[in-house]
C-alpha cells in the first residue's frame, strides 16, 4: 500500500484528480483514500481549488454550442434510451439466444445422429449380404473343389450317356468311382423338362432297377447315390418328384459300366 | 453547488433538462480550460460539445463516491482536448512539429484574451506558471517541469505550495460565500 507522505510529496492526489495515473496507481490511491480521512480532505481541497480556479477563469462559449449539443442529443435519444430498457431484458435475451442455439445445435446433431444410424444400418445390411454371398461362394468353391478332386481321381471312370431315339439331343456325363463309391453327373447337356416331369437315374443290379435319385437340371454338377454292384446306369423321365419304379417306356439313355 | 446530486440523478435517467442545467452551470468553466489548452475557438467549441455528449452518454459511469461531478467533467474535457492536441493531423494543420511549443507560443500571442484571473493571478509568478501549465495547458508534471526548466522535485513543490496558497485564498472566499448564503437565507 502507498504511504500517506509519499502520496502527498509526489502530488499523487492532484495527478489522480487530473487522471494522469495508471489503473494500478489509481486503485492504490483509492485504497489509501478509504484508509486515511485526511487524504480525503486533501482530495476535496484539490477538487475545490480546481473548481474555483476554473470558474474564475471561465469563458462563455458561443450559444450555438449548447443548441447544437441539445440537438444532437435529441437525434441520439432514440439510440440511447433503448440501451437502458434493454439492460433489464438482456439476461432473458441472452438466455433465449443460448437456448435457441442449444436447441438448433441439438436438432442438427440429432439429425446427424439419425443419418449416421441409418448409414450404419445400410452398411450392416450390405455387410450381412456380402457375408452370405461369401459363405455361399466358399461352399460352392468347396463343392467344386471336391467334385474336381473326385473327377480328376485316377480311379474315376467317365461315362457319357447319349440320348436314344426318344431324346437324341440328350447327353449326360457321369463320373463313377468304385473305390470311393461316388457318382457325379454333369447335367449341362440335358434338355430342360416341363414342370411336371423330372429325370431320374437308376442302377441295374441283377436285373433290378435301383433308384439313384432325381437329376436336378438346375445344378450343373450333381452327386448321385452310389449303388454297389451296378451293371449299368439308366435315365428315365418320371412324373415330377420321381417314382419308386422306373417307367421303362420313358427310358432315354443307358450305359453299361466296365 | 449543493443540488448537483439531484441534477446528476436526473442526468443518469437521461433527463435532457438536467443536462441543460449542468451545461449552464459548468460549460463556461470547462470552455475556459479547453480554449486555453488548444488556442483555437472553433476546435474548443467542438471539444466542449463533445465533452457534454460524453457526459450525457457516460453519466451512468460517474460515481459519487469517487469525487465531485465537476472534477469528473473537467477530466473528460481535459482528456478530450489532450487527445485532440496529440492527433497527428493536428500537427500537420498547424505546421508545427511540437504540440507543446504550439501551445505556449500561441498563448503568448493571445496573452490578454487568455490571461488568468482571480486567485491564480495573486500567486507568485513561478507558482502561477506551474498551475497554468498543468491546469490550463494540460501538461503532465513531467512535461511542465521541462517547460519551466526546473528539476521535477522543485516543480512538484511549486504545485504543492501553489495549491496550499490557493486553498488559503479560496478559504476566505468560501467563508465569505457561506456568510453571504446565510445572510440571503
Amino acid at each position: 500500500m502507498m504511504d500517506k507522505t509519499y502520496i502527498l510529496e509526489e502530488n499523487l492526489l492532484e495527478r489522480y484528480v487530473l487522471g494522469e495515473l495508471n489503473a494500478e496507481e489509481e486503485h492504490q490511491i483509492e485504497v489509501a483514500l478509504n484508509k486515511f480521512p485526511e487524504l480525503k480532505d486533501e482530495l476535496s481541497s484539490i477538487e475545490a481549488n480546481i473548481e474555483s480556479m476554473t470558474f474564475e477563469n471561465a469563458i462563455q462559449p458561443a450559444s450555438k454550442v449548447k443548441s447544437q449539443l441539445l440537438h444532437s442529443i435529441s437525434n441520439r435519444k432514440t439510440e440511447v434510451i433503448p440501451i437502458q430498457n434493454h439492460s433489464s431484458k438482456n439476461p432473458y435475451l441472452v438466455a433465449a439466444s443460448i437456448a435457441a442455439l442449444f436447441l438448433m445445435s441439438s436438432i442438427f446433431l440429432y439429425s446427424k445422429w439419425n443419418t449416421s444410424q441409418e448409414q450404419i444400418r445400410i452398411v450392416e445390411r450390405q455387410n450381412y449380404e456380402l457375408n452370405k454371398k461369401l459363405d455361399k461362394l466358399q461352399k460352392d468353391n468347396e463343392k467344386t473343389q471336391a467334385l474336381f478332386t473326385s473327377i480328376n481321381n485316377p480311379d474315376t471312370e467317365k461315362y457319357v450317356l447319349k440320348g436314344n431315339a426318344l431324346m437324341p439331343e440328350a447327353k449326360l456325363i457321369s463320373y463313377v468311382n468304385d473305390k470311393e463309391k461316388s457318382v457325379i453327373v454333369n447335367t449341362a447337356y440335358l434338355p430342360d423338362l416341363d414342370n411336371e416331369h423330372d429325370y431320374q437315374m437308376w442302377a441295374d443290379v441283377n436285373g433290378e432297377m435301383i433308384n439313384m435319385g432325381i437329376i436336378d437340371t438346375n445344378q450343373e454338377m450333381l452327386a448321385m447315390t452310389y449303388i454297389d454292384y451296378s451293371e449299368s446306369l439308366n435315365i428315365t423321365i418320371e412324373p415330377s418328384g420321381g417314382s419308386d419304379h422306373p417307367t421303362v417306356s420313358k427310358l432315354i439313355t443307358n450305359i453299361y459300366l466296365k | 453547488m449543493g443540488n448537483d446530486q439531484n441534477l446528476i440523478l436526473h442526468l443518469k435517467r437521461r433527463d435532457k433538462k438536467a443536462l441543460s442545467s449542468l451545461y449552464d452551470k459548468y460549460a463556461a468553466a470547462l470552455y475556459g480550460v479547453i480554449v486555453r489548452m488548444c488556442k483555437d475557438e472553433q476546435a474548443a467549441e467542438n471539444l466542449l460539445q463533445d465533452t457534454f455528449l460524453t457526459i450525457w452518454e457516460k453519466s451512468e459511469t460517474y460515481d459519487f463516491e469517487k469525487g465531485k461531478f465537476y472534477t469528473w467533467a473537467f477530466r473528460i474535457a481535459r482528456n478530450k482536448t489532450l487527445n485532440f492536441l496529440r492527433t497527428p493531423n493536428r500537427l500537420i494543420q498547424t505546421e508545427d512539429l511540437s504540440v507543446y511549443n504550439d501551445r505556449t507560443e500561441a498563448q503568448n500571442n493571445d496573452i490578454d484574451q487568455y490571461k488568468l484571473k482571480g486567485a491564480i493571478a495573486k500567486l507568485e509568478v513561478h507558482h502561477q506558471k506551474a498551475i497554468e501549465l498543468v491546469y490550463f495547458n494540460g501538461m503532465t508534471h513531467r512535461e511542465a517541469h521541462e517547460e519551466m526548466d526546473v528539476p521535477l522535485g522543485t516543480f512538484k513543490s511549486y504545485i504543492r505550495q501553489a495549491l496550499q496558497e490557493l486553498r488559503k485564498l479560496y478559504g476566505h472566499t468560501i467563508a465569505f460565500l457561506m456568510i453571504l448564503i446565510e445572510v440571503i437565507r
